[in-house]
């Protein structure tokens, strides 16, 4: 197993692990229109929402993406609901307790403008909505980092899926929705606590995963520098 | 033979250790691979590469070819036709050709197949070896190449019920997917950034191109590099090109082949020779099947690559354009939406207007068009090549060794 440095401590070191994706249909009809989309949201399995909302992240996206869940996009591109889409947009997942929530919220925000509009919005076939999930596969990568001090030097040789999965996809697997550096950082005490709130700060959402991995290496170095001077 | 080795100062060493480690857990695995040829066509291009990666990476894979007489493979053209919407006069006959064959093939791959821990059925020419290997112990995926989206009813109600047995399929899109009884996993395509069609060519060699095919090198090239079908409208291409040569000049290279035995292909050929015939700039190339590095030479030389598709499948010449960092205008249809994002690889258009409008905001934001095909070069290496393919195929075969139970599942 390689290590990414030695620094004797009694908290068990940090197991960098990584994951890869599958994606397969959701077994549900593609939606021609908004009231079916309204219907499959209802029905489809929470994966699929789970997907269409985070696992979006892992997909190419690039310096100022317009949207952030497949759902906003369809309303804009397919659709042409300019205002159906803001107002997907908007939401952001992790803020609501669980994805059962956020599919309450969606249907709300489905059922408001279908309440609104005069017809019903309808695609072109080709330009359906098809639900989606995905499986995870996890592995280890025989990675550890031993002490805070290495992480951020650990987070800069992670790929984009390893990095996902301790942060992303741990708000879902953890109690408490924490990413998982947080999650280890809570052993080291006092030292841990700095990184914690620089951690905290970070407005992840809408940050792609190269920018949010520049981002955590520059929350923590700028806390280890500051502690060094102190 | 190529090595995965060979790929790290492409796509980094990160991704080859991920596929190191997805593979650890299929180590010794017997995967079987069948097909129905093992020259020419885009399904033997995959195999000829994935087979001995998935070997190198520890795992025992081999790659079978049903053996066929023409009447089997006249079935499995209907077939391949019906599955893409097309009307086709199936008849009881043809269904016995198709499994007398099957059944002939099963006989010689059976103790190969019925041992094999993954067997991997590609499109539906073998696709009855299932029902007729009934003591097999492994997972059995069946994988459409096709778009089967909407399916001549007659030919998938024949072949529906040969399929559900299998305990995944693999489409390449969500939307050239059919509902089956089993999960139905999705895994684009992808290119060889090694092959001749995609490797990096030596600056003398692309310039040759220019003497070659009596190209300018001072004025723009637009090029589309298809065949001679009406879904990939070369008139319509020649109509955008006219619109822009009223304000610059530019020079049109239409490159592709026909099949002879494609009565339609000549006929557009007769078309697209006519519309371009009074102008000097337009070149209408008929190009050997085999003529990938002229193809890549082309490419490269090429200012903005057209691909104004009416209808297509996923539009492996969109990557390989946007692979050779050239911006890429493409019809709004298939898979060409996946690649080309308006703005950031390209621009997805509907009509030879917009065709010419994006040329014309193209050849007067030079930076802006090189910035695109930077970030598309970026995008087909974090998505369209083939260790991506690779790395989704080890994915499913762990999934389908640990059972799709959970939406997270531990490889060890």
């Amino acid at each position: 197993m390689k290590s990414i440095d030695k620094d004797p401590v009694t908290v068990d070191p940090f197991q960098i692990r990584d994951c890869a994706l599958i994606t397969r249909t959701s077994n549900g009809l593609p939606s021609l229109n908004l009231r079916e989309f309204r219907e499959q949201v209802a029905r489809c399995p929470i994966d699929s929402i789970y997907h269409h909302f985070c696992e979006t992240v892992l997909r190419p996206s690039f310096d100022d993406p317009e949207f952030h869940n497949d759902f906003a996009v369809w309303a804009r591109r397919a659709l042409h609901d300019h205002v159906l889409a803001e107002r997907l947009e908007i939401l952001d997942p992790y803020d609501y307790p669980n994805f059962e929530e956020l599919r309450r919220e969606v249907l709300e925000i489905l059922d408001d403008r279908l309440a609104e509009v005069t017809y019903i919005p309808w695609v072109e076939g080709n330009r359906a909505f098809h639900f989606l999930r995905a499986t995870t596969v996890v592995f280890d990568t025989g990675i550890t980092i031993e002490s805070p001090t290495l992480l951020s030097r650990a987070i800069a040789e992670m790929t984009t899926s390893s990095l996902y999965y301790h942060f992303w996809e741990a708000r879902r697997r953890t109690d408490g929705q924490l990413d998982d550096f947080t999650a280890w950082l809570k052993n080291w005490n006092s030292r841990g606590e700095p990184l914690i709130e620089a951690i905290s700060n970070i407005d992840f959402f809408f940050l792609s995963l190269r920018e949010l991995q520049k981002k955590l290496r520059a929350v923590i170095d700028d806390t280890l520098g500051r502690q060094d001077q102190s | 033979m190529k090595t995965l080795k060979e790929y790290e100062n492409i796509v980094g060493a990160a991704v080859l250790n991920q596929l190191e480690q997805l593979a650890i857990h299929l180590h010794g695995k017997k995967v079987v691979h069948v097909n129905s040829t093992r020259t020419g066509g885009g399904v033997a291009e995959i195999l000829a590469w994935m087979i001995p990666f998935m070997r190198e990476l520890e795992i025992d894979a081999s790659w079978e070819v049903i053996s066929g007489t023409e009447p089997f493979f006249n079935v499995t053209k209907m077939f391949h036709n019906g599955l893409q919407g097309n009307t086709v006069d199936l008849r009881p006959i043809n269904i016995e050709y198709y499994e007398a064959n099957n059944q002939a093939n099963a006989e010689k791959l059976r103790p190969i197949l019925e041992e094999a821990d993954f067997v991997i059925i590609h499109d539906p020419q073998p696709a009855l070896l299932l029902k007729l290997c009934p003591n097999r112990r492994g997972k059995w995926i069946w994988r459409c190449h096709i778009d089967a989206s909407r399916p001549y009813r007659k030919v998938w109600k024949y072949l529906r019920p040969n399929l559900e047995n299998y305990d995944a399929s693999i489409f390449s899109m969500a939307e050239f997917s059919q509902s089956l009884p089993h999960p139905q996993f999705l895994v684009a395509p992808s290119i060889d950034p090694l092959s001749i069609k995609n490797v990096e060519l030596p600056e003398d060699e692309i310039n040759a191109i220019y003497s070659r095919f009596s190209l300018d090198p001072e004025i723009p090239i637009l090029c589309q590099v298809s065949r001679f079908d009406h879904f990939k409208d070369p008139v319509g291409v020649i109509n955008a090109y006219r619109l822009v040569k009223r304000f610059s000049p530019v020079q049109l290279v239409l490159a592709g082949g026909t099949a002879d035995d494609d009565p339609e292909g000549a006929e557009v050929l007769r078309e697209v020779q006519e519309a371009a015939s009074e102008d000097s700039d337009i070149h209408v190339l008929l190009l050997p099947p085999d003529a990938h590095r002229t193809i890549n030479a082309l490419q490269r030389a090429s200012d903005i690559i057209i691909q104004k598709s009416t209808r297509e499948g996923f539009g492996l010449t969109v990557t390989e354009g946007l692979w050779k960092a050239k911006p890429v205008i493409g019809g709004d249809v298939g898979g060409i939406r996946l690649q080309v994002v308006n703005h950031h690889t390209g621009f997805l258009v509907n009509s030879p207007e917009g065709v010419a409008q994006r040329i014309r905001y193209l050849l007067n934001h030079r930076e802006i068009m090189k910035t695109m095909g930077l970030k598309g070069r970026e995008f087909v290496r974090e998505n369209f090549l083939l260790t991506r393919h690779l790395r989704e195929y080890l994915t499913l075969m762990v999934g389908l060794q640990v059972g799709f139970s959970d939406r997270l599942l531990a490889a060890d």
